[in-house]
């Protein structure tokens, strides 16, 4: 159904990070917002983008937010950093989804969602550090995996998980032996991301913690928000409630704490 | 989200959060369409992943089961739950509790009347008495043998001398589906309380039509709680009988009684060849009567039909449905070597299993397929997740395949405008037993080949 021949013909699609991209990276990690305001201007593509997102109710701006620079000073350089790390997650998704009942408006609102709730984690457990804030970006990239890889079978997939409920990453694992948080992995790798965005990524799928604590706490939180995020009705509409397992034990721990910052009640 | 149906039970799994605002996006009213049209003894929704749920969004779903009860007498309910979501459904719905509650899908297994693993040692728990009692009546209709625990102490001390041990169970409103057992090869239907035109909804036609098709005889309904019947289920049970005729099968009725029915029914009923007896060991345990009412041999009688041009000119489209499912499951690619009109003929019977699945509608028609045991192991690996040597999980995984197989020959009939219904699958452990209820039947044999490995369709009526 699937093999490994196409996984490696979807990695091999990936284009490099833009030369653009990278040199934004390169002056937001230095904390240069303005100057790297300057470069981001340059891509067009990516304006549009910061500017689509930030608008987002998520973020809670009243006016509308057009200029670079101020969508950066707004942001901070965390979460610059993660909305051009979002902006490139976002290349890879197609131009229409077949396999999930998604477009390009709900597919950023997921990101956007995630990064701001990410965040909030992040504080509450006072982490402040570049790469563990930026892992959230990731996470979208098994979206756009399973939907690239799925999205000429769905027909076969569907009759299978009427008879036997398998999410797709379990129906990629046993058939090619790798999951799709290997393939976001690979991604990261590609697009030389920090070793921890990974690792943590790799904790969030739920099935492959990585034996380091602070990861897999990590990949805990990041496992369970992604399930609530999930749970939102436009995102069940779309058919993700259900394209990888939720491992409810392993996030059995941290849910009271979860459910406090949530404020679920 | 659609539901999954196995062991007479279509089951929703949500996962994550549930509330007022998203559980109708969960269960849209077409999946609750589509879980009803699968005709299943019980329609649940697994909590096993979620993590919170509140009232609300159980509200929503208990409208939806509501809606369900009226179009089908199925058992709606909840299972696969921890002791403190049981806790929180009971005292959201304290008394007023209509549906159904399961520790686990397993255990709701056991209370489904489509279920073929019968005869387990059940121990029963529950701190309401008449909840203990109709646990253990459901249980026992059903073909189990259930055990009341008097405390939770004697509870936890038995239960690991138990097949199964039920407790945090609830039984609201069960569905009113007759229950169904296999003891050998009988059929065991077990009717109660007064019997009436309903008898045409919750008696399952289809499931008796597959029974007698794949090669049963022998039909005993267990009638020691009946109380009594009025014309219409009389004129149902003498029409299942005349049909019974055709495949030369016995109805037999154990332990009536006539004090409340007319005795002239009974003489009605003898007329249409329904045999009637005292107890049900007065059958199960003489071996001459059970073979002279045919209950040794599943061979099939009735009458042996040829293939016609339409199951032909579809031909192609089931031995592509049978192939691309394999190829699915085994990730390998299909290669035909051999079509031929013919009776079955399989070389090398050792270390082969099949599995055979009906359809009925515009065309009818049996589909078989022969497996070396090596080939079903690997097309079961991606069900199981793993490799198994044990044969009752293969068994069990190939009835899900063949299953995947008629649902795609279901599909793309449709796609042609011709609509056909699937039976239950049934699976063979030896060559031999199949053999006994497709012999004789001309078809067409295709031998197909993956990756050097070969497997054999076979196509009759």
């Amino acid at each position: 159904m699937i093999k490994k021949e196409k996984i490696e013909s979807f990695i091999e699609k990936i284009p490099p990070a833009p030369k653009t991209l990278n040199e934004t990276f390169k002056l937001l990690k230095l904390g240069e917002l303005i100057k790297a305001a300057k470069v981001a201007e340059s891509d067009m593509a990516l304006k549009s983008y910061l500017k689509n997102i930030v608008n987002k109710p998520i973020y809670g701006f009243k006016n509308d937010v057009s200029d670079i620079s101020q969508i950066f000073g707004i942001l901070g350089v965390q979460l610059s950093q993660q909305s051009v790390y979002n902006y490139m997650i976002s290349l890879l998704s197609p131009n229409r989804w077949t396999l999930f009942k998604l477009n390009a408006q709900l597919f950023y609102e997921l990101q956007a969602n995630l990064s701001k709730k990410w965040q909030n984690i992040l504080e509450h457990l006072n982490i402040d550090d570049k790469d563990r804030c930026a892992a959230i970006t990731l996470l979208p990239a098994s979206i756009i995996v399973t939907e690239a890889l799925f999205n000429e079978k769905v027909d076969e997939v569907n009759l299978l998980r009427t008879t036997k409920a398998i999410d797709y990453n379990t129906i990629l694992t046993r058939l090619c032996g790798v999951d799709i948080f290997d393939i976001c992995g690979q991604i990261a790798k590609k697009w030389e991301m920090n070793e921890n965005i990974y690792k943590i990524v790799q904790a969030a799928s739920g099935v492959k913690p990585s034996g380091e604590q602070e990861i897999d706490m990590l990949g805990k939180w990041m496992h369970l928000l992604l399930f609530y995020e999930l749970s939102n009705p436009k995102f069940i509409e779309a058919g993700l409630n259900d394209f990888v397992d939720f491992q409810i034990e392993y996030v059995a721990d941290i849910y009271d704490e979860f459910s406090s910052l949530m404020e679920i009640e | 989200m659609k539901a999954v149906l196995k062991g007479g039970i279509a089951t929703f799994s949500p996962q994550g959060f549930l509330d007022g605002n998203n559980a109708s996006t969960y269960l849209s009213v077409e999946d609750v369409e589509a879980a009803i049209n699968l005709k299943a003894d019980m329609i649940l929704v697994s909590l096993k992943r979620v993590i919170f749920f509140n009232r609300n969004g159980l509200d929503i779903f208990i409208k939806l089961f509501s809606k369900i009860r009226k179009k089908n007498s199925a058992t709606i309910g909840f299972c696969d739950y921890d002791q403190n979501k049981y806790a929180a459904i009971r005292r959201f719905y304290k008394e007023d509790i209509n549906f159904s509650l399961f520790k686990s899908l397993e255990i709701a297994y056991l209370f489904s009347s489509s279920y073929k693993d019968q005869n387990k040692r059940v121990i029963i728990y529950s701190d309401d008495k008449s909840q203990r009692s109709a646990i253990a009546i459901e249980l026992h209709d059903n073909g189990h043998t259930p055990s009341i625990a008097k405390s939770l102490d004697e509870y936890k001390e038995k239960k690991s001398s138990f097949d199964y041990s039920v407790d945090s169970t609830f039984l609201g409103q069960m569905g009113q589906k007759i229950a169904t057992r296999v003891s050998g090869n009988a059929i065991i239907y077990t009717i109660s309380s007064f019997l009436d035109v309903e008898i045409n909804d919750n008696f399952n036609i289809e499931y008796h039509n597959n029974s007698l098709n794949v090669g049963f005889r022998l039909f005993i309904f267990d009638a020691y709680k009946v109380i009594s019947m009025n014309v219409h289920a009389l004129n149902f049970f003498s029409k299942l009988s005349t049909s019974a005729a055709e495949y030369n099968a016995t109805i037999c009725f154990v332990g009536m009684k006539f004090d409340k029915t007319a005795i002239t029914f009974k003489e009605n009923m003898e007329d249409a060849g329904i045999l009637f007896y005292d107890h049900m060991d007065d059958i199960l345990q003489n071996k001459k009567l059970l073979k002279e009412l045919g209950a040794s041999s599943a061979a099939n009688i009735k009458n042996k039909r040829v293939l016609n041009k339409e199951t032909v000119i579809e031909l192609p489209k089931f031995i592509n449905a049978a192939a691309t499912t394999i190829e699915m499951m085994t990730n390998s690619k299909a290669i035909k070597e051999s079509a031929n009109v013919q009776n079955l003929l399989i070389d090398k019977k050792e270390g082969k299993i099949a599995s055979s699945i009906g359809y009925y509608g515009d065309l009818d028609g049996m589909v078989v397929l022969v497996f070396p045991s090596a080939i079903a192991k690997k097309a079961c690996e991606l069900l199981i997740g793993k490799n198994t040597n044990d044969m009752d999980m293969i068994l069990d995984t190939l009835a899900e395949l063949v299953n995947i197989v008629g649902g795609k020959i279901k599909t793309l009939l449709a796609d042609e405008g011709i609509s056909v219904n699937i039976t239950l699958p049934r699976t063979y452990q030896d060559v031999e037993s199949l053999l006994e209820v497709v012999e004789n039947r001309k078809g067409v044999q295709v031998e197909l080949s993956f990756d050097n490995d070969k497997f054999l369709f076979f196509l009759t009526r």
